[in-house]
């Protein structure tokens, strides 16, 4: 992980530096946020990384010489099979949508199929 | 229902039977099936762009023709650019990231496959609403240009329901790259097999953790200008309307600070795919692994301060800051070159398919890159500004480079997806055909551009010059598309009269090779050791020097 972080602050001090440099030779205030913003966002999950210990963890995916084998068991994560949810969900998502350009009577069936979708994706989610 | 997956070396038997039918590929949150759902839709909307493109150049082919109205025409290109950039190129990377990258970092799937899935379904969905957008909207279709520059698209400008639909459209489809985005950093940064470090990642897994940092980056202004513009079209806002004290520039910089990555969005996955085919058809190991990686690194961090040379004109800008910035963005790019050259160097190099459209990558984008350069020059680009010029140079880099690549990578990997082979010689006849035909259709747009012939206009005069280059790019227009379908008949052949093509057809370097064609349930059996960026290599050939 060490990797993924130095390139999360590399990233980071750019967009910082370049946001700043740009600031200072404009004085254009769109540009220069939307560049310091780059610059926070990575520095937002280094950070996070950085407190939960996880920059210097020992992980067989960063270990050279590290042997499939030796890994034997290890629970790598939980991966569903199929969902409905997800089709249900952009239909609503859709729907909802549709309503500023079509009128308000599809709003309240988008965003209840959403609400509908949202739950079921929480429910299939514990199993 | 989820399964635990657990990580072993032994053989295991498939889990659940595997499920056909339309319902299976609906409900799928298979990273296989979703990458191929989105590669087939992105296609799809490839042909309907490349149907509107077809009927612009049979309107521009001679002077006084009016095959379609002045309006049809605006919606025509505006749909075509939205088409190809949001909903053809850029997805169909998505889609081989969504199949390759658990497979080349050897994991068993995407780390969120329902988010994988809503990703695809935002991607259609939106896609969806932006061809209503053109062609089935009352009052007017979207017709103010795949920019939606304000105030032209501002609801004064352009009434009607099409341009709100377009950008609903647009903002599913943003929302469906920033899901995937997610995805595929996380996929990278936590399900890497054991001995898979940062260091040993496929180029292709690279180039796509960069499009994904840049995705993230670039998409969420662009929505928020989105927003703020269906509040002034709908809501009565007054965001980027002049008359109202708004700030059209305002919504040039957010679109720009989106539409200057996005072209590196395009283009970074097939700088991926081209760095794949290029060792393996040169039979030597990629040149300067480390600093191709700093490279893709490096283009990704500039293209983010490069944005408002797309406003050079506009006089609010500093033009030598963006100048400068865009010329120092040529520097990674050609270093890229050098990568690329140096792996073929003294390579046995096997002219197949793939290898082919990767040298007409090379070429093409090369011209594109080079005239890039040129328009990153304020003086140039304010004398060919709005022409036809930037035009031949935009489809050069996007068309000519992305989509080239992109074809390689279907050659490349549509054995390993569907365990067929596309036929050889059809693929040499596709490809003579589409490069011909793409320099035809573009070059002599550059010639257009530099004698005055502005873009986005439906008719000129006679006599001007323009006459016979653009009969020449209709013509060439013509040859493209009979190429595109030639490759049609070559995809329908292969499930027709269909040649096993084995696990590894052409002796690939990266982990997905190490597995069977298509590729199982979870996607391995068993992990071979990982000791290099060539896995694959180094499994048949467990001798030989890394």
């Amino acid at each position: 992980m060490r990797t993924i972080s130095r390139l999360l602050w590399v990233i980071s001090g750019f967009g910082l530096g370049v946001g700043t440099l740009y600031w200072f030779l404009t004085y254009e205030a769109t540009g220069a946020v939307l560049l310091w913003f780059f610059g926070l966002m990575p520095m937002i999950v280094a950070l996070w990384m950085w407190r939960r210990g996880l920059v210097s963890a020992h992980l067989a995916e960063d270990e050279p010489e590290a042997d499939p084998s030796a890994s034997a068991g290890e629970v790598v994560g939980s991966f569903p099979l199929m969902s409905a949810w997800p089709i249900i969900a952009v239909l609503g998502v859709v729907m909802a949508g549709a309503s500023l350009v079509y009128g308000l009577i599809l709003l309240a069936p988008g965003i209840a199929l959403l609400g509908y979708a949202i739950y079921g994706l929480m429910r299939e989610s514990r199993h | 229902m989820s399964t635990l997956v657990e990580r072993s070396p032994a053989p295991q038997a498939p889990m659940e039977p595997e499920r056909h039918g339309p319902v299976a590929w609906l409900t799928t949150t298979d990273h296989k099936k979703i990458g191929i759902m989105y590669c087939v839709t992105a296609f799809a909307f490839f042909l309907v762009g490349g149907a509107l493109a077809d009927t612009m150049r049979t309107e521009l082919a001679e002077p006084g023709r009016q095959l379609v109205s002045t309006q049809t025409y605006n919606t025509l290109f505006t749909i075509h650019g939205t088409v190809m950039i949001f909903l053809f190129v850029a997805p169909f990377g998505s889609g081989l990231a969504n199949y390759l990258i658990p497979l080349q970092v050897g994991a068993p799937d995407m780390a969120f496959p329902r988010l994988n899935a809503l990703s695809y379904w935002f991607f259609a969905g939106g896609g969806l609403l932006v061809l209503l957008s053109g062609f089935a909207s009352a009052g007017g279709g979207a017709a103010m240009g795949w920019t939606a520059y304000t105030p032209l698209s501002e609801a004064r400008m352009s009434p009607g329901v099409g341009p709100d639909l377009w950008i609903l459209g647009i903002a599913l489809v943003a929302v469906a790259t920033l899901l995937t985005g997610v995805n595929i950093l996380t996929t990278v940064f936590l399900l890497r097999a054991p001995g898979m470090t940062m260091w040993r990642l496929p180029i292709f897994t690279w180039n796509m953790v960069v499009t994904a940092l840049l995705g993230l980056v670039a998409f969420p202004p662009a929505v928020a200008a989105f927003a703020l513009l269906l509040i002034d079209r709908r809501l009565g806002g007054h965001a980027f309307d002049p008359f109202g004290g708004g700030d059209p520039v305002i919504y040039q910089h957010l679109f720009w600070f989106l539409g200057h990555p996005e072209v590196y969005i395009l283009i970074l996955p097939t700088f991926g795919v081209v760095t794949e085919i290029i060792p393996v058809f040169s039979r030597k190991p990629l040149f300067g692994y480390t600093g191709f990686v700093l490279a893709t690194l490096a283009i990704g961090a500039l293209s983010t301060g490069v944005w408002a040379h797309h406003m050079f004109t506009t006089g609010a800008v500093d033009n030598p800051f963006f100048s400068a910035m865009s010329l120092l963005i040529a520097v990674p790019t050609g270093i890229k070159f050098f990568n690329w050259i140096g792996s073929m160097w003294q390579g046995k190099i096997r002219m197949a398919v793939p290898m082919l459209f990767s040298m007409g990558f090379l070429l093409n984008f090369l011209i594109g890159g080079v005239t890039g350069v040129m328009l990153a020059s304020p003086p140039i680009d304010f004398q060919v500004a709005d022409s036809y010029f930037l035009v031949a140079h935009f489809h050069y880099t996007m068309m000519g480079g992305a989509v080239f690549g992109l074809f390689a990578a279907i050659y490349f990997w549509h054995p390993k997806m569907t365990g067929r082979m596309l036929s050889e010689r059809l693929g040499r006849v596709v490809f003579a055909l589409l490069f011909l035909g793409f320099n035809l259709t573009f070059w002599p747009q550059f010639i257009l551009g530099m004698r005055g012939m502005p873009r986005r206009i439906v008719d000129y005069a006679g006599g001007l010059g323009f006459d016979t280059p653009n009969l020449v790019s209709s013509v060439g227009a013509g040859v493209l598309t009979l190429g595109v379908l030639v490759f049609l008949y070559d995809l329908w052949a292969s499930r027709r009269h269909p040649v096993a093509a084995g696990d590894d057809p052409w002796g690939g370097y990266s982990l997905e090779w190490a597995t069977s064609s298509p590729p199982p349930e979870r996607n391995f059996t068993s992990l071979p050791r990982i000791r290099s960026e060539r896995p694959a290599y180094d499994m048949r050939h467990p001798g030989a020097p890394r």
